[in-house]
């Protein structure tokens, strides 16, 4: 048995798939465990959150 | 009938069954401190002010009795429907302490209450707990109720205005020494690199009613007052005594206590009180003052100078357009903390609420419900003929993007996996359950996710297992 620390990302299912994208320039997911969850790298938290807040920015638009 | 009003107070009651800000922290003062309070007429009144509907039923049921009532004669006043109410107003008043905390089967007002409160309607004894009205001076008359109005505005919007501009570019008066304590101290501001900035609860405060707002700040100031040594008897009398004079009176300052003397400063630091010079023998209770335990609002209705109308000022269209009919710079101010403003008139603000100004209001940690709800409470009269109230595109996109920022969750904790066999991994994952630790499991991959608190309980269960055995 092994008991590895790390975070558990709680997310819909497009979220997670822009994170496995992510983590193919920069791997920092532990395990893929389902379409919702998946546990990464303490670390690489606050890192992750940025990147995918400025992911999904590109996604939006204003009428501005 | 008794038992038919309690019922029609019921429904109200459950609609906004919100209980004052003051009363937990009564009810949280010993057996002694409230007694004596309750030695003061003005305080039992003020007190009686804060109480819900049903429980003033109760208590002026009993004041006028000489000898306890049993349980069950009150017992038959009350229909099944107002059964809970009716128990829950029994209990916060044994926690005031105004009824018997033991039930017994006989209830009686406490004597202390009993002996004042009857003092307070019906007048007499010189305890002076109303305050002493000062002699008239004719060199020196009393302040108009104007002037009053106005200086307790100013003092007050300069308190917030200088939270809502911390931060910015913007140079607002400062309050007093005192105030900008009180405003650390209760986590509405904190420094930041020097510099005293505005915190999220800071955030939220702005936006609540001034009524909230002051007992927020009074509430502050009392914990402040256990902690400076100061008789909170004497404090709580003082503001309870305010609550009660007469807006326009002077009042004399000779019968306070020292450390009512000492709060006259702090008060007047708020806008609560008003007086001539800070050595002056008298003093004037504002409008902030004596409206503490009143449902009358405690800012001025009439637009003084630089105030805004206090009724709702705000028309938000379908098309996330606000119109804000104030000239009010602190009005303008808390607009800007979720609306994008655009122009600005002599009497008119306009702007729109967009993606980026809720964003900037959610970082700074106010909720969607909050900002839905200040525009509610501040809707313009031609708004409320409106059902419902807001364009409901504008509250449900408000509710979106705060969702939106919450797309990702996280926990810490650990990942356990590769378990030797199935009996293994479920023997494991039952004890983890019953410390309720998991927060994911997957039988089918053998693993589960404990939270970070439960992973010394869990390694030393699995290491307990192995040594067992080993043997």
């Amino acid at each position: 048995m092994r008991a590895i620390k790390g975070i558990l990302l709680t997310c819909d299912a497009a979220v997670k798939q822009i994170l496995l994208i992510m983590n193919e320039k920069e791997s920092f997911i532990i395990e893929d465990l389902d379409d919702h969850h998946v546990v990464i790298k303490a670390e690489h938290e606050w890192r992750v959150r940025q990147d995918l807040e400025s992911e999904l920015e590109k996604n939006t638009y204003s009428v501005d | 009938m008794p038992s038919v009003q309690l019922n029609s107070h019921s429904e109200n009651a459950e609609k906004k069954h919100i209980e004052h800000a003051l009363l937990p922290f009564l009810q949280s003062q010993s057996q002694n401190t409230l007694t004596r309070l309750y030695q003061r007429p003005s305080s039992c009144l003020s007190l009686f002010r804060l109480l819900e509907p049903v429980e003033r039923q109760i208590i002026m049921s009993l004041l006028w009795l000489e000898s306890a009532i049993p349980q069950s004669t009150m017992n038959t006043w009350v229909n099944r429907e107002g059964r809970k109410l009716y128990d829950e107003a029994i209990a916060t008043l044994g926690r005031l302490n105004i009824l018997p905390t033991n039930l017994t089967n006989k209830l009686a007002l406490n004597t202390t209450f009993k002996m004042s409160f009857r003092q307070a309607l019906t007048g007499g004894g010189t305890s002076g707990s109303f305050g002493v009205p000062a002699e008239n001076d004719d060199k020196s008359p009393a302040q108009d109720l104007e002037s009053l109005d106005s200086f307790a505005l100013e003092r007050w919007e300069t308190i917030l205005h200088y939270m809502v501009s911390s931060g910015t570019e913007q140079q607002p008066t400062k309050p007093s020494q005192g105030v900008l304590y009180l405003l650390q101290r209760s986590g509405l501001m904190s420094t930041f690199q020097g510099v005293l900035r505005i915190t999220s609860a800071g955030f939220q405060f702005l936006l609540h009613s001034p009524h909230d707002q002051l007992w927020d700040l009074l509430l502050q100031y009392l914990h402040l007052a256990e902690e400076r040594q100061m008789d909170l008897v004497e404090v709580l009398g003082f503001i309870f005594m305010l609550s009660t004079m007469e807006l326009g009176k002077e009042y004399s300052t000779e019968n306070l206590s020292g450390t009512q003397k000492a709060m006259l400063e702090d008060l007047r630091d708020y806008g609560l009180i008003w007086q001539r010079k800070p050595t002056s023998r008298r003093f004037s209770p504002t409008r902030l003052a004596t409206t503490l335990t009143s449902a009358s609002p405690p800012l001025p209705t009439s637009s003084g100078n630089s105030s805004g109308p206090q009724e709702g000022f705000i028309i938000l269209e379908t098309n996330y357009r606000v119109y804000a009919y104030t000239d009010n710079p602190l009005q303008t101010a808390v607009l800007n903390l979720f609306v994008s403003l655009k122009y600005r008139f002599p009497n008119l603000v306009v702007g729109s609420i967009t993606r980026e100004s809720v964003r900037k209001a959610l970082a700074n940690g106010i909720t969607a419900d909050q900002i839905i709800s200040y525009l509610m409470s501040h809707a313009h009269p031609q708004m409320r003929k409106n059902n419902p109230l807001l364009p409901v595109t504008v509250q449900d996109q408000i509710r979106l993007w705060e969702l939106e920022r919450n797309r990702l969750k996280s926990q810490e904790g650990y990942l356990y996996t590769a378990f030797a066999s199935q009996a293994d991994y479920e023997f494991v994952l039952h004890y983890a359950k019953e410390l309720d630790v998991v927060l994911w499991e997957n039988a089918s991959r053998r693993c589960f996710f404990g939270t970070l608190g439960g992973h010394a309980n869990i390694k030393g269960f699995i290491e307990r297992r192995a040594m067992g055995s080993n043997q």
